[in-house]
């Protein structure tokens, strides 16, 4: 699981077969907003082919106006797709009717970037409102509710105002609600983008416990690079409508191919030289240089001592200038700035040796 | 003033009470249904039904740009079908239902468009009905602005109902009108106004008040 083996670039059929049946599956999926009075009618989507793996997370990333709270809502019907085919655990549901679409979103929860909370209903019957909608006796309600605010360690407000809940209590109340008619798939939609760091980690925590524990398919979507990278096994990137790269997290992230996908990855993954350095940079080499180096680290590298063995193989000074080690949908990825000196046979020792370790080496300039 | 005098009073404020709370009570009971109808049948929204919402929106301003003094008159014959009389206290419960419904109905549109779109969405993710957005969420979150408007309602009714004394109707504008003002008697019209004051003082302070209490949404933990 997780190999950063690259599927192909852009297509959904780069999964491979014997996975099982997608949770979600979007086909050639297009939407067209009719145009207002005497206007052009306004593209939303357009040939969107995506999968969304049984039991896995998804992350969605793409600017505001990219189109994907469009491509969220097409999933539980809340927005009507005008081309193509939406699946959902193998069942077309592109043409169902308002009153399919009703039973059908009862096994798909959603959440909300500003958690959409009744303000005159207390927690408890908060959670209570989709079993009600779903005509759930008085028993079956108080037993579940129960269980689902334990679930997301809410017990002690039960008979709270969300008023009187933070905000990261506030989506926790959220989830326990998507979660009460025991859904298959879990819409977030921007569910962090309202909370401060810290709250964020804990809502991402418990989302990636409810996939794990309860199995539940997420599609989440967000602008936060940091949500994709804590907890989705894969991601899709959205820009103008249409899917630009998609593939596993990992993947994805080390190696860039969409200029969208690098300039979101790169605040994540990317290492600035310091400032003093940057600005002496230059593009050609001077004799008495030191050549500076962009190292990449992969999986089990990221971990492994590579500068020590570096300056013991080759016996060659290596000068750290900058550098970031993290984990990246739980594997380790690590990126280096590293300057060693331009003469000949040591610069190819370096080159070569970082190559027999299998690390991508990138030479940014040489400074003096 | 004379016991004679202190009984009318005590009557007629019995009647002023009697004439509101029907008309209010009428009011609301068509009122509410027509106010989240026109709050929910626009272009796009819950029960969309553009031409229905026009014409009954098109019926409501009409109804509000009528006089009330006029629309007492212009009503009569209606009045008397409905009562059998065009005279008295029953008979004023006629015309000020007729004022009053589409002001509340007004009112509660109004309150219900203030609900936070977002919630209508969360409901419709749940697989909620549009009967069922009503009575769960928009009704119960617009609750503290209904309250708020039957609150405004009902002092207009009251002062509405004081206007029925003018045309034969009962109650403490009839009293003020007939003794106050054609009889001379400016302590009955002062004891009239008096009780006005207070009843408007009173209905104002108890609408506030459960509005205060049904509005979870300024709580702090």
């Amino acid at each position: 699981m997780n190999a950063p083996v690259r599927p192909g670039t852009l297509s959904a059929g780069a999964l491979p077969l014997s996975l099982p049946e997608p949770a979600i599956r979007f086909e050639r999926v297009g939407k067209t907003y009719p145009g207002r009075r005497g206007q052009q009618p306004v593209g939303a989507l357009a040939g969107i082919d995506l999968d969304v793996p049984a039991g896995t997370i998804l992350g969605v990333i793409g600017r505001s106006g990219a189109g994907k709270s469009t491509l969220i809502r097409l999933v539980n019907g809340l927005e009507r797709a005008t081309e193509g085919r939406i699946l959902i655990e193998g069942q077309d549901v592109t043409d169902l009717t308002e009153s399919g679409w009703r039973q059908q979103r009862r096994r798909i929860g959603m959440i909300f970037q500003h958690f959409n909370l009744l303000s005159s209903r207390t927690v408890f019957d908060n959670v209570a409102l989709p079993l009600e909608i779903a005509g759930a006796s008085k028993a079956e309600i108080t037993e579940k509710v129960e269980r689902l605010l334990a679930l997301v360690d809410l017990s002690d407000k039960s008979a709270r105002y969300p008023a009187e809940l933070s905000g990261g209590q506030k989506q926790r109340v959220g989830i326990a609600r998507a979660l009460a008619t025991d859904p298959k798939v879990l819409l977030c939609d921007e569910a962090t983008s309202a909370l401060d760091p810290e709250t964020t980690r804990s809502i991402l925590a418990l989302l990636r416990q409810v996939n794990r524990e309860l199995g539940i398919t997420i599609l989440l979507i967000t602008h936060e690079i940091p949500v994709i990278k804590e907890i989705c096994d894969r991601v899709a990137v959205i820009e103008g409508g249409r899917i630009v790269e998609q593939g596993e997290t990992f993947a994805v992230f080390t190696n860039p191919q969409h200029p969208t996908t690098a300039s979101f990855v790169e605040t994540v993954t990317g290492v600035e030289l310091p400032e003093h350095l940057a600005q002496r940079i230059r593009k050609d080499a001077r004799p008495g240089d030191n050549i500076v180096l962009r190292i990449t680290f992969l999986g089990e590298n990221a971990t492994a001592p590579v500068i020590s063995r570096l300056s013991g193989i080759v016996g060659v000074d290596v000068n750290i200038l900058a550098g970031r080690i993290d984990a990246i949908a739980g594997q380790p990825f690590g990126s280096l700035l590293v300057s060693v000196p331009s003469r000949a046979p040591e610069s190819d020792a370096v080159l070569g040796a970082l190559k027999s370790l299998g690390l991508k080496a990138e030479v940014i300039g040489h400074v003096s | 003033m004379s016991p004679e005098i202190i009984r009318l009073i005590a009557q007629s404020t019995l009647d002023t009470l009697a004439m509101v709370a029907v008309a209010a009570g009428l009011g609301t009971l068509f009122g509410l249904p027509l106010g989240v109808f026109l709050a929910t049948s626009k272009r796009g929204e819950l029960f969309a039904a553009p031409a229905a919402n026009l014409f009954l929106g098109t019926l409501v301003n009409a109804t509000r740009s009528t006089p009330f003094i006029i629309l007492v008159v212009a009503i009569i014959p209606f009045t008397r079908l409905i009562a059998g009389t065009s005279i008295g206290t029953a008979a004023a419960i006629v015309p000020l239902t007729v004022a009053s419904t589409p002001f509340i109905a007004r009112l509660i549109e109004g309150a219900v468009r203030e609900v936070d779109q977002g919630l209508v969405e969360a409901a419709r993710a749940m697989g909620a009905t549009p009967v069922q957005i009503i009575r769960k969420v928009l009704v119960p979150e617009a609750l503290p602005a209904i309250v708020l408007g039957l609150t405004l309602a009902l002092v207009s009714l009251i002062g509405f109902s004081a206007m029925v004394g003018a045309v034969g109707g009962g109650g403490l504008g009839d009293l003020g009108i007939r003794y106050g003002y054609q009889r001379f008697m400016p302590d009955v019209m002062a004891a009239v106004v008096a009780v006005l004051i207070v009843l408007v003082q009173l209905v104002q302070s108890v609408g506030d008040r459960l509005a205060r209490h049904l509005n979870k949404r300024l709580r702090h933990a």
